[in-house]
Formats: structure tokens, C-alpha cells, sequence
């Protein structure tokens, strides 16, 4: 992986729902998951997203976006956020951008 | 009721601003508080946070983590967790609240500047949560250990240290200061959230995290992790910030990051470095320091920088040469040096543990492994006043580290060494060449005498060892010891590890082993002999130079020995050998006297083995 995004989570009885949203939102994407107990380093190469919809359905209750940040304790690459999607990337890996 | 999504209304309520008619712009953003320097007024605009959030979120968001904080600390508060943790994690705890519990609270200064003089209104806006986070992680870095001074009055300093002169705690601040005090917000947005707390806050308080969960300070895991969720956020204000300053003078935003990352470096190694390797116990470690940093720094930070266009600092290889070997360094200098610390100090040094250094770290056995080995040898022969300080190590002109610490004893590449300077008649002493560059750069910023500069010029009385503890505010109960009474020590006195000499008694040197007058920088001397001489001292093979106080009617011989007392036989073995000086890397003879050798005060003096290293 060449160039390492998305999120760190911190220790929490969500963080498997979150991973496994991650993975259903990135198909097609290799998703990297590193356990070191007090947190997990998720990350995927260039970019990565999680839809407030997919944490709702393996949460399996409601959601709001803003409660991500309680539950990450830091990141890799850049982050966009709105209220229904989360998107880590980094912008020398968008299109017509230098390598 | 339904509302409205936040993306639909927050970039027009989070960009009302002023049109100022009373006031010129520049009497509201003055330049030395505002910092636009080459960047044109209106690019400010376009600064757009990527990470965005509206009060009624922070103040739920937040609400739920103080929640989680404090409720698991309510219920751990009745347990006898504590008592059980490791003596060696416990100080890793307390190094961390001295270290860090106010800082927190200079980092709601730095936020309420930028939320002040910050040059667009979705800046400010941003600083402003910034402010109410910082103050929430000076409140629960204070509530958390003033819970635990009832047990252990070392928990004290997670509010007093700040209020001290202690030698780590005048390091901290000079980098703290330079980072979130002294510059303009520009300076102040690129070098703290973006250098310091997108890079190096995540070593300390995610990867760090990992070792207290496997140590079982549930209630530190879970704090400090707390407090990294605000930072991930506030952090952002960094990178458009930088973006805007990388497209109008790439060059100032390099040097921005490239000093902040030094300092920042050379603090980490020896605020998160020795607790990872020597202070949590082995079973306990996750990774190595150098394995957290290559994790967080060489690779998520690096690829960050990349991202916006900027290059890897000028010194990249030795900072990367440095992570397997500053923190060992460090943490011999704050054991041989524990009585000066308000925690208690694990040596880490057991055979297994050194296996383990072995295996993470392939020179430690032959730059450190010597050191330890007279260590221990003293240890099990019952000599402890030999691994305890009599002066001190001489103090680096910036970042107020040991000098000698920016290397290791026998390595060639970044050798034990002082980097002097001589500005305006003056002779300031650097740890490495990147200290030197910075501090050369910034000179007219930076003002902070070192321990050493403060005891020479008088305001540390009387010049003893209590006088200088006492002037760090160290009261004899909170001074640190080993953290189990040597006990690490004990294998080697039964057991030998081939190459190893640690019980070998020092004798038969023709040095300060048999003389045992060396005179330290606290020892009075009788009146009239002569005037006293400080040097910056090296003993070949040392790890650190010395503050040493000769006399200027000392023989070169004399001055020698005095160096070699507080060497010899404490951390390098002793030889059957006579003792050579170097000054402006000439030999200098042994039978004329130190004024006749040209040697003053500050002078770098370099003492050796006669025959040369072995």
C-alpha cells in the first residue's frame, strides 16, 4: 500500500461495526486492519469513505456523523466530512495530480 | 422536527466576518501577532476546514466524551487497579502529567490567538473549539492524577512541574513557547497543530495508549485517548492554513516544519521514549519507540508532508539515525541523573530486557551496553554513590537536551560531540548541527538560559547537588530513585553474559578511580588557588559532556583527573592508563597549568585514554 488512508479508532464496543462499514463502503478496495488493542489503524491506499447509513445498519441503531469523532483518535490523510459520509484521502492521489 | 443539513447552511454562518470601518485592518491584524507576511489578504478567504463542526455538535460530541471519561474513572477510582499497576508504568504516567497537564493549558493560549488574529472567520471559529478542548485536556490531565497524590506525592507534579525550574521542564517550555507563544498564529497553525499535533501528540497519546491498555491503566488509555479525538479535529487548522502558505512562500512553511520537528523529536525522545522501552514492562510492550515512531512520524506524517507539496527536512537521516539511539541515551543520562526527575526512573536493563534492546535496536550492546555494565558492576558491589551524579551534563543552547545526547558513544556517523558557537563573544553549546542552524535562525527569539548558563551565573546557591535539587524545586520526597530498588541489576551478579564485565571492580586506572578528588562543580576548593575554570567536558567513550570546574593554576594533569572522577569507573571502565587532553584538537601537555594552556571558560575540553582508543 503506497500511500496509507483513513481512520484511527480508539478502544470501544463500536469499532467492529465501524470497520466492517468501511469495508462494505470501499468495495473493490483492499481495506488494511492493524488491532494494537487501545486502537485500530484502518486504512486503505489512496482513499477510503463510511456512509452514516452502513454504521447505522451494522450498528443497528442510529448514528450521527459527529459521533465518529468520539470514537477517532486520529487519521490518516486528509479528511472530508459531511453529515452523511466521511472521506480520507490524499490529494496527490487524485486524478492529474503529481505522484 | 426536522433540520436542516449541516453542509447546507454552515460555510455561509461560519463565514461572517466584520467590514471594518473604524479600524485599519492592520491595527485589528497587526503583522507580528497575524503573520500574513508574502501571503496576499484575500487568499485568507479561501481557507477551508476539512473537518467541519457546529456548536450544538461539539458541545454533544464533547458532553458524551467527558461522559466516557469520567465514568470509567469513577468506577476504576473503587478498585484496586492502581495499587497493582507496575512501578515502572506508573512512572511513565507521572512523567506524562508533569510533562504535559499545563502545556495543555498554554495550548488554549495558542488556540484563543489564532481564535483572535486568525486571518479568516472559519479559521477563528476553529480555534475557538480548539480553546474549549485544550481547556478540557488541562482539566482532566489535573483531575486524573490529583486523585492519586494521596498515594504518591510524585502525582503532585502533574500541576507543579510547570512551576518549577526542573531541567526536562525548562526543555519543554522553551519548545513550547517557541511553538505556541512566541510566533504570529501563521507560524503558530503550522508549527502546533500541523507539525506537532497531526505528527507527534499521536505518539504520546494513541500509540502510547497501546502500552498502558497491555499495562493495565485502563483509566490512562482511555484519558489520553479522550483527548486525542479533540486533537484529530482541531489539528485540521493546520493543513489549509499550510496549503495557503505553501502556494505563496513554500520557504517559510518549510522551515516553519523543519525546526518544529527537531524540537519536537529531540523532546520525544526523552518524553515517550524511555517509557516505551525501559519504564512499561516487557511483556507489556507493543512495539519499540522506534517502531511507534517509524509508525506515526516516518510514515503517516512523511506522507502527509509529501501531500502538500513539501519535501522531508534538510536532516532527515540523522533524525532517522537518531531514533535507535537518542531515547537510550536520554534514559541513561534521567537514570544516572534520577534524583533531578519527579518520577522514578525503571533502569530496564535486566538481561532479558536487554535481549530485548538487542533485538529492536542491533548497535545498542556496543554504544550503550559499557556504560550499563560499570553501572552494574557498582550496583552489585554496593557502590551506588558511583551511579549517582556529582555535577551535571552540559545543557544544548536550544533544545536544553544533555549534549552528547544527539549520539551515541563509538558511532562515527553522529559521535558524542559539542557544537559550539561563538556569536557577540559568547560561546553557546549545541547538541547537533540542526540545533545549532536552528537556534542560529531564530536567535533573536529565543531566550532561555540553560541550567548550566543559570548555575554559572549565579542564581543556583549553594553549588551542591541539594542546592541545584532544591533550586529545581525537587523536595527529597518526590525525587526520583530506581523504580525497584536496582532489583533488574541483581541476575548479573550470579550471571555472565559473554563479553560482559559487570561485576568487574574499577581499579588500576591512573585516574580519578584511585584519585578520587575530582572536583565537581559543587566541591569548594580553599580560597587562593586560583581562579575556577568551567569547561563543557568529554570523556572519551562518555555518553554525555560535562559541566567540570578546574582552576586556572591546575596542571593540565590536574584538570584531567577532575574530568575523569566523574567518568571513570561510574559509566566508563577503568584502564591502566595514563590520560591525555585535547584542546582545539591538539594534544596539550600535562606538566603546564590550564591558563597556560590556553584553556577559559566554556572551552570544549576532550580527555582521553593516553595510546589512544582501544
Amino acid at each position: 500500500m503506497s500511500k496509507p488512508v483513513g481512520p484511527v479508532l480508539r478502544m470501544s464496543d463500536d469499532v467492529d461495526a465501524i470497520v466492517a462499514a468501511i469495508v462494505d463502503d470501499n468495495p473493490g478496495r483492499e481495506v488494511t486492519v492493524v488491532d494494537r488493542g487501545a486502537y485500530t489503524r484502518v486504512s486503505g491506499d489512496g482513499e477510503l469513505r463510511v456512509t452514516r447509513e452502513s454504521i447505522e445498519r451494522h450498528l443497528g441503531r442510529g448514528f450521527e456523523m459527529r459521533q465518529l469523532e468520539g470514537l477517532m483518535s486520529a487519521f490518516a490523510g486528509r479528511i472530508d466530512m459531511t453529515s452523511e459520509e466521511v472521506r480520507w484521502r490524499l490529494k496527490s492521489g487524485e486524478p492529474g495530480a503529481p505522484a | 422536527m426536522a433540520r436542516m443539513a449541516r453542509e447546507k447552511w454552515y460555510d455561509i454562518a461560519r463565514d461572517l466576518d466584520w467590514e471594518l470601518s473604524y479600524v485599519d485592518y492592520e491595527e485589528v491584524f497587526p503583522e507580528w501577532m497575524s503573520g500574513q507576511g508574502k501571503v496576499p489578504r484575500e487568499a485568507w478567504a479561501g481557507w477551508d476546514e476539512p473537518y467541519k463542526v457546529t456548536y450544538p455538535e461539539y458541545v454533544a460530541t464533547q458532553r458524551e466524551k467527558e461522559t466516557g471519561a469520567y465514568s470509567v474513572k469513577a468506577v476504576l477510582q473503587k478498585s484496586r487497579i492502581f495499587d497493582q499497576l507496575d512501578e515502572g508504568w506508573k512512572s511513565v504516567a507521572k512523567e506524562h502529567f508533569g510533562a504535559v497537564a499545563l502545556v495543555e493549558d498554554l495550548a488554549a493560549y495558542a488556540e484563543l490567538r489564532m481564535a483572535r488574529f486568525g486571518l479568516s472567520p472559519a479559521w477563528r471559529n476553529m480555534a475557538t473549539f480548539g480553546a474549549l478542548d485544550e481547556t478540557r485536556h488541562a482539566q482532566i490531565s489535573l483531575y486524573f492524577p490529583h486523585a492519586l497524590v494521596g498515594k504518591d506525592p510524585q502525582y503532585d507534579w502533574a500541576h507543579k512541574a510547570y512551576h518549577t525550574n526542573q531541567w526536562a521542564v525548562i526543555a519543554a517550555r522553551a519548545t513550547f513557547d517557541g511553538m505556541m507563544m512566541n510566533p504570529n498564529v501563521v507560524d503558530v497553525a503550522v508549527q502546533l497543530p500541523f507539525t506537532f499535533e497531526t505528527g507527534f501528540t499521536n505518539v504520546q497519546f494513541v500509540a502510547l495508549a497501546a502500552d498502558a491498555l497491555e499495562s493495565g491503566d485502563i483509566n490512562f488509555a482511555n484519558m489520553i485517548s479522550s483527548i486525542q479525538t479533540d486533537e484529530a479535529r482541531h489539528s485540521q487548522q493546520g493543513g489549509p492554513t499550510l496549503e495557503i502558505l505553501v502556494e505563496h512562500d513554500p520557504r517559510r512553511a518549510q522551515w516553519i516544519i523543519d525546526k518544529t520537528f527537531w524540537v519536537s523529536a529531540r523532546l520525544f525522545a526523552v518524553l515517550t521514549g524511555p517509557g516505551m522501552d525501559y519504564y512499561t514492562p516487557l511483556p507489556m510492550r507493543r512495539q519499540s519507540y522506534a517502531e511507534f515512531m517509524q509508525e506515526w512520524i516516518a510514515g503517516q506524517f512523511v506522507d502527509q508532508l509529501h501531500d502538500y507539496g513539501l519535501k522531508k527536512p534538510w536532516y532527515w537521516d540523522e533524525f532517522m539515525a537518531g531514533l535507535d539511539t537518542w531515547h537510550h541515551s536520554l534514559h541513561l543520562g534521567v537514570w544516572y541523573w534520577r534524583p533531578t526527575v519527579w518520577w522514578k526512573p525503571q533502569g530496564g536493563v535486566s538481561p532479558e530486557e536487554r535481549d530485548w534492546l538487542h533485538e529492536k535496536y542491533p548497535h545498542w550492546e556496543e554504544q550503550f551496553g559499557p556504560a550499563w555494565n560499570v553501572i552494574i558492576g557498582n550496583i552489585n558491589d554496593g557502590r551506588i554513590e558511583l551511579t549517582l551524579p556529582e555535577t551535571l551534563p552540559w545543557l544544548c543552547n536550544l533544545c536544553h537536551l544533555p549534549i552528547g545526547t544527539a549520539g551515541s558513544p563509538r558511532n562515527e556517523k553522529y559521535p558524542v560531540r559539542s557544537y559550539p558557537l561563538t556569536y557577540n563573544g559568547y560561546t553557546y553549546h549545541f547538541c547537533s548541527r540542526p540545533c545549532r542552524q536552528i537556534w542560529w535562525e531564530d536567535r533573536d527569539t529565543l531566550y532561555d538560559p540553560t541550567v548550566i548558563e543559570r548555575l554559572l551565573g549565579g542564581q543556583i546557591q549553594p553549588l551542591t547537588v541539594e542546592g541545584i535539587l532544591t533550586w529545581m524545586g525537587l523536595t527529597p520526597e518526590v525525587r526520583g530513585e530506581d523504580a525497584y530498588s536496582y532489583r533488574w541489576a541483581r541476575p548479573y551478579a550470579a550471571r555472565r553474559r559473554p563479553g560482559d564485565r559487570p561485576g568487574d571492580r574499577p581499579g588500576g586506572a591512573e585516574t580519578g578511580t584511585r584519585d578520587r578528588g575530582g572536583q565537581a562543580a559543587h566541591t569548594q576548593e580553599p580560597a587562593g588557588q586560583g581562579q575556577p575554570v568551567p569547561v563543557n567536558a568529554l570523556f572519551e567513550d562518555d555518553f554525555v559532556t560535562q559541566l567540570v570546574v578546574v582552576r586556572d593554576t591546575d596542571t593540565v594533569d590536574q584538570a584531567a583527573r577532575k574530568v575523569a572522577a566523574q567518568v571513570v569507573g561510574r559509566r566508563v571502565p577503568p584502564r591502566d592508563a595514563g590520560l591525555v587532553v585535547r584542546f582545539d584538537g591538539m594534544a596539550v601537555p600535562g606538566d603546564i597549568t590550564v591558563a597556560e594552556s590556553g584553556i577559559s571558560a566554556l572551552d570544549v575540553v576532550n580527555v582521553g585514554w593516553a595510546g589512544g582508543h582501544q
